[in-house]
């Protein structure tokens, strides 16, 4: 009985085995789609890197020259790995490319109305609630969102 | 099933040549159906595993004492419990077990890549079906067949060694075999990007998870056995520095160092040559580790009965490997240059760097203490151990520098961080290091590595904290939120960055732990039954502890094979204040058939210290039941477990499927990206 057993399950596994071989069945070897864009990759770290250094602007973690120095480096870097257009790249990659884009665009926009005085245009420092040169009071974020709701209600 | 799962054992030898062959030869022809033949050898070699490790199981639980391996690991007498992780109990079945468990990784990591990375995939499955053909080759050829017969049937067992009888040692040797065995999936990617010249960052990016999964398990399979130590062996400590923990350590060092370079590699493209050196180093520092317990040349706790042929067979596979890896590294160094170069001494690239040579460093000296008795042996012919001392003095100086870097890299900028930018992050860390160490000197604490642990802990929890904080700041003012959503949203945006602060601050946290042992409270006692002694513990609390009596069950070894133990029980109560707060029942276990004793030690924990009651004698011929206990309190102790805790979340965090890109993708739309980050930056210059 256990002699059948392994002969039964010798000749299952080799059936198993050989019938890619005498059927011509295969696996991919190469996949279009698959193939990895190195630059589509660079990119993605150029951009999460940049993403960072907002969050560490709007943290205070890095400011002023550093941070200038540190956003015109990697700015580069992300834009000279769009050259050639990624046409056949990793799809995953690239579309994870534009959703950094989005959020180091929605940091700036909301650095920008948080930090920079409506009234005399000055950019004053991440967590100051008045301007440095005019004394007005600075709008949030979440200010500026809940006044465009009123606003949209009313 | 048992002969079924021989048998199946038997076959898995030449599919797994057969894989290895097809899948290796189908990459370099390109011939597919080679390929899908070999990947198939996978999934065969995983059912084959299985049945044989079924059959192993199988003469466990149905007593099967003409085979030698059950009959030397299990008894009549063993809970079922016991007799199912009996499969990796000894040496012979838990070859099995580690190939069983490699032929698991090696199927997921086939049917995960079935239709992605197809280039690697090919030299990935030869890779691993060759590790996997190795393994089987020890098991059937080393004189280790877990399936080999006594020629007779024994009446009953000698039963599984008293010290594994205990829970979390049948839960620590699987979790260090997934660890070890998960990292050939990386070290088989490593391979194949080298046999195709692809050493772009892809590699990297694949492997990225199965680094941290390893990781994880590595982590968990060294707390639980520190944990296994603690409660089993008696002693009061939870690391000796014996060469198995030291064999499991190792790798873990590599890995850690591995897990922090290749973010220089993704960030900077650097450290390529570096990289490809510690995933081969720390794959082959996990054959090391099996090579250590299972060639019996070192004496160890855990190690088996020596044997020169596995040793030879593990020395001549290590030996083909890095010579293979290397080889191929020199042909493929052209590629492997770096991109670019650290810019600043001040920069999270330096700080990454540091924190690779510390573990590598003390990588190097655990090896060197672990080979220390073999060197000598073939130097003066005689073997001569370094004990923890050695260790000690060596790798706690490395540790501190280690701990203190974990709070520098994350705050340091990388390329180059200017002066001010330090001071300013590092003003409250500093302040915080300085107030511990002032309230700790005012509380009279002079011991100088405690106290520089503390100081650290303090700098590095801080430094965490203060990123969480800042960075839920930011995001809640960004994006309108409130500080839990946008808490939440900040770790799903970047779980990386974000686990890995909470593996720090576990780290941290375990650290501390360690660190209490510098403030250990031992005495001893010889008592009656009735009488109490009065121990005090560093943080000043007083426990009286009185032995009220004493019951016993065969004191003596019976002629009877299955009257397989007898024990002593002490029972004491422990008073604080006069206020009874624990009832102890600390145990000596003697098992004559196998001529070992082992102490099932009584354990108070609290959030700040353990009690530990150590049986030591009993007096059971004059009848006074006088006994002989040591009381320890240990500060800090169940510290290393919460800090190991705080470590495993993080890693899962971390390996965590990320919030998707592609859900976020979905909502930019198809906007082309050089227009946008070109607009941001643009307004941002204006703003």
């Amino acid at each position: 009985m256990a002699l059948f057993g392994g002969v039964l399950l010798a000749a299952g596994i080799m059936l198993y085995l050989l019938e890619p071989v005498l059927s011509g069945r295969s696996a991919p070897l190469y996949r279009g789609g698959d193939e990895h864009d190195e630059s589509a990759a660079r990119r993605r770290v150029a951009l999460a890197a940049l993403r960072d250094l907002e969050y560490d602007r709007a943290t205070g973690k890095v400011d002023g020259e550093d941070y200038e120095r540190l956003r015109t480096e990697l700015s580069r870097e992300a834009l000279v790995q769009l050259e050639p257009e990624p046409t056949q790249g990793d799809s995953a990659v690239a579309s994870a490319s534009r959703a950094l884009e989005d959020e180091i665009a929605t940091i700036r926009r909301a650095l920008r109305e948080g930090l920079q005085c409506v009234g005399c245009r000055r950019l004053n420092d991440f967590g100051a609630k008045y301007c440095g040169g005019c004394g007005e009071r600075l709008r949030t974020a979440r200010a500026t969102r809940s006044k465009s709701r009123n606003g949209e209600r009313s | 099933m048992t002969i079924l799962g021989e048998t199946a054992l038997w076959i898995a030898l030449p599919v797994a040549f057969w894989g290895t062959a097809v899948s290796f030869a189908g990459g370099r022809t390109g011939r597919s159906e080679l390929v899908l033949s070999g990947e198939r050898t996978a999934y065969a070699l995983t059912f084959l595993l299985l049945v044989a490790s079924l059959g192993i199981v199988a003469a466990f639980l149905g007593d099967r004492y003409d085979y030698w391996y059950v009959a030397n690991y299990s008894n009549r007498e063993l809970d079922t419990y016991f007799k199912v992780a009996g499969l990796w109990a000894g040496q012979r079945g838990s070859l099995v077990f580690w190939t069983l468990l490699l032929s698991v990784f090696t199927t997921i990591a086939v049917y995960q890549n079935r239709a992605r990375n197809r280039e690697f995939m090919p030299y990935v499955a030869g890779t691993l079906l060759a590790i996997l053909a190795f393994l089987l080759v020890v098991l059937l050829f080393a004189g280790v067949n877990p399936f080999e017969r006594l020629g007779f049937t024994p009446a009953n067992g000698r039963g599984l060694n008293p010290q594994l009888q205990n829970y979390w040692m049948t839960i620590h040797p699987p979790t260090l075999y997934l660890g070890f065995t998960a990292f050939a999936v990386p070290f088989a990617f490593a391979v194949s990007a080298l046999l195709t010249n692809r050493l772009d960052s892809r590699w990297i990016a694949v492997t990225r998870r199965w680094i941290l999964l390893s990781w994880f398990f590595l982590t968990m399979g060294i707390i639980f056995g520190m944990r296994w130590a603690y409660e089993e062996l008696g002693w009061g400590g939870y690391w000796f520095w014996d060469p198995v923990e030291n064999a499991s350590l190792l790798p873990w060092l590599t890995a850690t160092a591995f897990l922090h370079s290749i973010q220089i590699q993704q960030n900077r493209g650097m450290l390529k040559v570096w990289n490809m050196a510690l995933v081969v180093g720390t794959f082959l520092l996990t054959i090391f580790a099996t090579f250590l317990t299972r060639s019996g040349l070192i004496e160890s706790v855990h190690s088996f009965a020596e044997n020169l042929k596995i040793a030879y067979i593990f020395l001549g596979f290590m030996g083909g490997t890095a010579a293979f890896c290397a080889v191929l590294v020199v042909h493929r160094l052209p590629s492997l240059r770096s991109e670019n170069q650290i810019q600043s001494f001040l920069s999270r690239e330096s700080a990454f760097l540091f924190n690779n040579l510390m573990l590598v460093g003390i990588a190097f000296a655990v090896m060197w203490g672990t080979l220390f008795p073999l060197i000598t042996e073939g130097l003066l012919g005689q073997k001569i151990n370094v004990g923890p001392p050695f260790y000690n003095r060596v790798n706690l100086p490395m540790g501190l520098i280690l701990l203190a870097l974990m709070g520098i890299g994350p705050v340091i900028a990388w390329r180059r961080a200017s002066r001010r930018n330090l001071r300013k992050n590092f003003v409250l860390p500093c302040g915080m290091a300085a107030a511990t160490l002032a309230g700790l000197w005012l509380a009279g604490v002079r011991h100088g590595m405690a106290l520089t642990t503390f100081v650290l802990a303090a700098f590095v929890m801080t430094t965490v904290v203060v990123e969480f904080w800042k960075g839920t700041k930011a995001r809640a003012r960004i994006a309108g939120e409130g500080y839990l959503v946008a808490l939440r949203g900040l770790v799903r945006r970047n779980q990386r960055r974000w686990g890995g602060y909470v593996v720090h601050a576990g780290v941290v946290i375990l650290f501390t732990g360690l660190a209490g042992s510098a403030f250990d409270v031992v005495q001893v006692h010889e008592m009656l039954p009735g009488e109490s002694a009065t121990i005090r513990s560093a943080f000043g609390h007083e426990y009286d502890l009185t032995y009220e009596s004493l019951s016993h069950s065969r004191p003596r070894a019976s002629d009877d094979v299955r009257e397989n133990d007898w024990r002593w029980t002490a029972l004491l109560t422990v008073r604080q204040g006069g206020e009874q707060v624990a009832v102890m029942r600390p145990e000596r276990r003697f098992y004559p058939v196998m001529e070992e004793a082992s102490t099932e030690v009584g354990i108070r924990s609290t959030v700040l210290e353990d009690l530990y009651v150590i049986p030591r004698e009993v007096d059971l011929e004059s009848g006074t039941e006088r006994a002989t206990f040591e009381f320890k309190v240990l500060p800090l102790v169940p510290w290393i477990w919460s800090g190991g805790v705080i470590v495993a979340v993080g890693t899962l965090v971390g390996l965590w499927p990320a919030a998707g890109a592609q859900s976020a993708a979905r909502t930019s739309g198809g906007r082309r990206p050089a227009s946008r980050l070109a607009a941001s930056d643009a307004a941002g210059r204006a703003a």
